[in-house]
């Protein structure tokens, strides 16, 4: 069996994979990171999606092989010191969020987007979520705690 | 205790208790990905099981074959349907209760929890594989040889009615299941016969696949001698007591059902399913933890759908608009082994409120379900009144257009007014409260319902065909399951639990109770906790119905009222005063007119146990009656057919409202649901094979998120419910029901005005860009039975 490193949440770590083995299932059984989910078995629905040296990705649709020597970000990853990154507190904040279960997915889709165009407008945030399925909020929600952590995140870099 | 309306006071209104928007206590473990979802908990030692499906709609398995796949690495065992028929593992049956049109008991096949001797859908399981992985499962399961003799299968409403037709089950000739017939139809003849204005409609309430985005999930094992079962599930104590009638040796006291975070549930994770049956016996066998989780393939073919009604409709009217009669013919296609709820939903749930808030003194309905060769139906968002709203705010546009009034004008003449109440409605039916001539004056006024012929002129000019629809509708929520425990556990360290068993799914359900328990504890937030999803710690009905803030949250209220008083007693005795001196404040009992005092916690600590414990119980005196004036504008481009939701107002009166955020989530997340269903949602399967080919979320069209978000949502307040002690009505399925109509009315608009007139009622949903383009050319499907046209 290969053995993977990769950086993930901003650690080095190395796991044996079998060639077929996918990341996702690297990352919920091997590594018991659950935080990212499984909705689909086609790479539809976008609960899946972790950051993958800044992009977006679905993890169910890449090899664990594939991430080695890649900077990896999940769900997990993101809150500093027991304080929530501003992209899941606007998701707390603006009721984006009702099952939870899309959640994960969505932040990482919205953390890969502010990362590289941090003052998406609405068609932007619309095309960056395309891949990601929500059937409770009616993305209402979603697109609206985008543009709060878009807010955040630039008045936070003023400062 | 019975309900006492208006005895529900707030207390001392906080920033954090009942009527204010919070941070959902929910939400902080949901977005780090530290939820407890099912497949999040894995266990030392636990098996994986896989199941193999049936790929045929009809067929007599002839032999299967398990040698191949047993032999392969990792397989600890391998079942067919005839080892648990061995075993002595039951099936689900179809409980008595319906009848079929010769009065004979309705009969249908009962769900196998591996199909035995005759598959009868796509996607039915027919083996299991436990193996120590779920790649080794799932490798055994393909390498199982299943020998079928296809039979003829009946794969639509259309050809399991056909004369001659191949029949689905013995017991039901002519794939007729059941029948149900109400009103006066001598009576509704005659009103037909006199009235000046008739129309008819005919509707197709489309097969819909649930989708929530957890799929079913499934993890058993053995705890001493008694099975526990965690799973995703809306009813944990249902689950266990199918558990416990299907599996031998099992009862109630030996079977643990645990749901932690569920992932969406839409009425689809409500009843017991045989996947559930399946992997608590193979824990059994096996003595090790054994795990199942739904590909979302399963999720198509083998988790419940909803709706799939057709219905012919007709109103008929006097010259002033009032509505005489109204007369509905519907057939309703349940699949092949159906549950109960699958017959309740078109039989019983649908006819209450098909008059919804309209004053229509005849009716005459009759109901048929029919068995094919599909996956069963069962429980979607609305469950019934969807499909019943849907026909009588069609039949209501219909009948404004032939006597060529103002729809809304049409509706508010036929309204139920408020001195009417509690109205018995024809299906006898009682409506305890409701303004709904109110909630659509603010209705019209929220959508500039006046201003709107300027808007489609405007968009004429852009060469977009505008149009307006509106459906003003109530619906039945409670589920009947009108009584709810909740036990309050005052614990030394610090917190209040309230234990429940109805279940959080998505609704917020926790952080509302919570605000509630807050109303009368006054302690901060963070320091109550909803206990739920154990069936060691609370049972009862489950959520289901839009039920669980009106009867679980009247619990929470009166089971709080009655720990303070019991507390007060406990108080006494500690600060050696009478109960009658002490006041309690924000989580500190005091003797009046002293400084003398306790908190309530420390009191806890002094209690036997560490803890107090009191439950309270809160019976509501009937259903919720929800109600709103919803309002939607279409542009569509007639060059593509394609339709585009503009403009979307609502009015909703769901009573008292505990948490603003979470109603109005509730309200426009259900309202996209409801859009799904208006312009894209399909379950399609082959009509010759029976195959399924919406079987992907590439095939079944998911609102997404490039659909429409500006709505404008109001709340009417002003009319409480009468029937339970918070005051509230359910508001999880309103959004669903009021939108399919008013989208739907919308494009019909859209498409009569651009001159098909009358015509453009034959459009049917999913109004995707193909139909509507086919519309435009006046190619409309026919849905009806052919021997019923």
């Amino acid at each position: 069996m290969p053995t993977v490193t990769l950086t993930l949440n901003g650690r080095p770590v190395s796991a044996q994979v079998e060639n077929s083995t996918l990341l996702v299932d690297l990352l919920r059984q091997q590594l018991g990171l659950t935080g990212t989910h499984v909705g689909c078995d086609t790479a539809q629905c976008g609960c899946c999606t972790v950051v993958i040296d800044g992009l977006a990705v679905k993890s169910c649709n890449q090899l664990a092989v594939q991430a080695a020597g890649r900077d990896v970000t999940t769900v997990e990853g993101l809150a500093r010191d027991g304080r929530l990154h501003p992209v899941q507190d606007a998701f707390v904040e603006c009721h984006g969020l009702q099952c939870g279960y899309c959640t994960p997915g969505m932040v990482m889709s919205t953390v890969a987007l502010l990362g590289q165009n941090p003052h998406p407008s609405e068609g932007e945030i619309v095309d960056a979520l395309e891949g990601n399925l929500c059937r409770c909020t009616g993305y209402v929600n979603i697109v609206a705690a985008v543009q709060k952590a878009a807010a955040t995140m630039a008045g936070g870099q003023a400062r | 205790m019975s309900a006492v309306p208006g005895s529900f006071d707030a207390g001392h209104a906080t920033r954090f208790g009942s009527g204010r928007a919070v941070r959902r206590v929910e939400d902080p473990a949901l977005v780090q990905g530290s939820g407890q979802f099912t497949d999040d908990v894995s266990l030392p030692g636990q098996a994986w099981l896989a199941f193999l499906r049936s790929d045929r709609a009809h067929a007599r398995i002839v032999s299967i074959d398990t040698a191949a796949a047993a032999a392969l690495p990792g397989v600890l065992k391998v079942f067919t349907g005839a080892d648990l028929h061995a075993a002595g593992v039951q099936p689900i049956a179809l409980p008595p209760g319906f009848k079929r049109p010769d009065g004979q008991a309705a009969s249908a096949p009962p769900k196998q929890p591996l199909a035995r001797d005759v598959v009868r859908f796509v996607g039915e399981p027919v083996v299991a594989v436990v193996a120590d992985s779920r790649e080794a499962a799932r490798a055994a399961a393909a390498a199982v040889w299943v020998e079928y003799e296809d039979l003829p299968a009946v794969a639509s409403l259309d050809a399991a009615l056909a004369p001659g037709a191949p029949e689905v089950w013995p017991a039901a000739p002519g794939n007729v299941l059941a029948e149900a017939r109400y009103g006066d139809t001598a009576a509704t003849e005659a009103a037909f016969a006199k009235a000046a204005c008739r129309v008819s409609v005919e509707i197709d309430n489309q097969r819909l696949a649930p989708s929530p985005m957890e799929p079913r999930s499934v993890l058993a094992y053995l705890d001493g001698d008694r099975l526990t079962v965690r799973l995703s599930s809306q009813m944990p104590t249902a689950v266990r007591g199918g558990l416990a009638a299907a599996l031998p040796g099992r009862t109630a006291e030996n079977v643990r059902v645990l749901v932690g975070d569920v992932g969406g549930g839409f009425g689809m994770k409500t009843g017991i399913y045989p996947e559930d049956v399946v992997v608590g016996w193979a824990a059994l066998v096996t003595g090790r933890p054994v795990k199942w989780q739904a590909e979302r393939l399963e999720e198509f073919t083998s988790a419940v759908h909803g709706r799939d009604a057709v219905s012919r409709a007709e109103l008929a009217l006097d010259a002033n608009g009032r509505v005489l009669a109204l007369r509905v013919r519907t057939w309703a296609n349940v699949g092949a082994c159906p549950a109960a709820v699958a017959l309740a939903i078109p039989l019983v749930i649908g006819p209450w409120v098909i008059t919804s808030i309209y004053d229509v003194p005849l009716i005459s309905l009759q109901l048929t379900t029919v068995l094919t060769h599909q996956m069963a139906t069962g429980a979607y968002r609305g469950a019934g009144r969807p499909e019943s709203v849907y026909i009588i705010e069609r039949l209501m546009d219909a009948a404004a257009r032939e006597m060529r009034l103002d729809p809304a004008e049409l509706r508010r003449r036929n309204m139920i007014r408020p001195e009417q109440m509690p109205y018995t409605n024809a299906m006898a039916q009682v409506y305890d409260s409701g303004r709904f001539e109110q909630v659509l004056d603010r209705g019209l006024a929220l959508a500039d319902w006046s201003g709107f012929e300027a808007r489609r002129a405007e968009a004429r000019r852009r060469g977009r065909l505008r149009g307006r629809g509106i459906a003003t509708f109530l619906e039945w929520t409670g589920g009947n399951a009108l009584e709810e425990n909740v036990r309050v556990d005052v614990t030394a360290d610090g917190f209040i639990e309230l234990s429940s068993a109805t279940m959080a799914m998505g609704q917020g359900i926790a952080t509302s109770y919570v605000q509630l328990a807050h109303d009368v504890f006054g302690v901060p937030l963070e320091r109550i906790r909803v206990m739920q999803g154990d069936t060691d710690r609370a049972n009862g009905f489950g959520s289901a119905g839009s039920r669980s803030l009106f009867t679980g949250g009247g619990a929470v209220h009166v089971a709080s009222v009655r720990t303070v008083e019991e507390a007060k007693k406990l108080a006494g005795e500690a600060l050696e005063a009478s109960a009658n001196d002490i006041e309690y404040r924000a989580g500190r009992f005091g003797v009046v007119g002293t400084d003398l005092g306790i908190g309530l916690f420390e009191l806890a600590a002094r209690q036997a146990g560490a803890r107090i414990v009191v439950s309270g119980t809160a019976k509501a005196g009937g259903p919720s009656w929800p109600n709103g004036c919803h309002v939607c504008e279409v542009e569509i481009d007639p060059e593509t057919g394609a339709v585009e939701v503009v403009a979307y107002a609502s009015v909703n009166d769901i009573g008292r409202v505990i948490s603003p955020a979470i109603v109005r989530g509730q309200v426009e997340g259900g309202a996209v649901q409801g859009i799904g269903q208006a312009l894209c949602e399909k379950v399609s399967y082959a009509a010759d094979t029976g195959q399924l080919l919406s079987a992907s979320f590439m095939d079944y069209a998911m609102p997404r998120v490039d659909g429409f978000r500006a709505f404008k949502t109001e709340f009417d307040e002003s009319v409480p419910c009468l029937t339970n002690v918070l005051g509230a009505k359910g508001v999880g399925e309103l959004g669903t029901i009021g939108a399919t109509p008013a989208v739907v009315n919308a494009v019909v608009d859209a498409l009569a005005a651009h001159g098909l007139g009358r015509d453009a009622e034959r459009v049917q949903m999913p109004l995707t860009p193909e139909a509507v383009w086919r519309a435009l050319r006046r190619e409309f499907p026919s849905v009806l039975p052919r021997q019923a046209a």
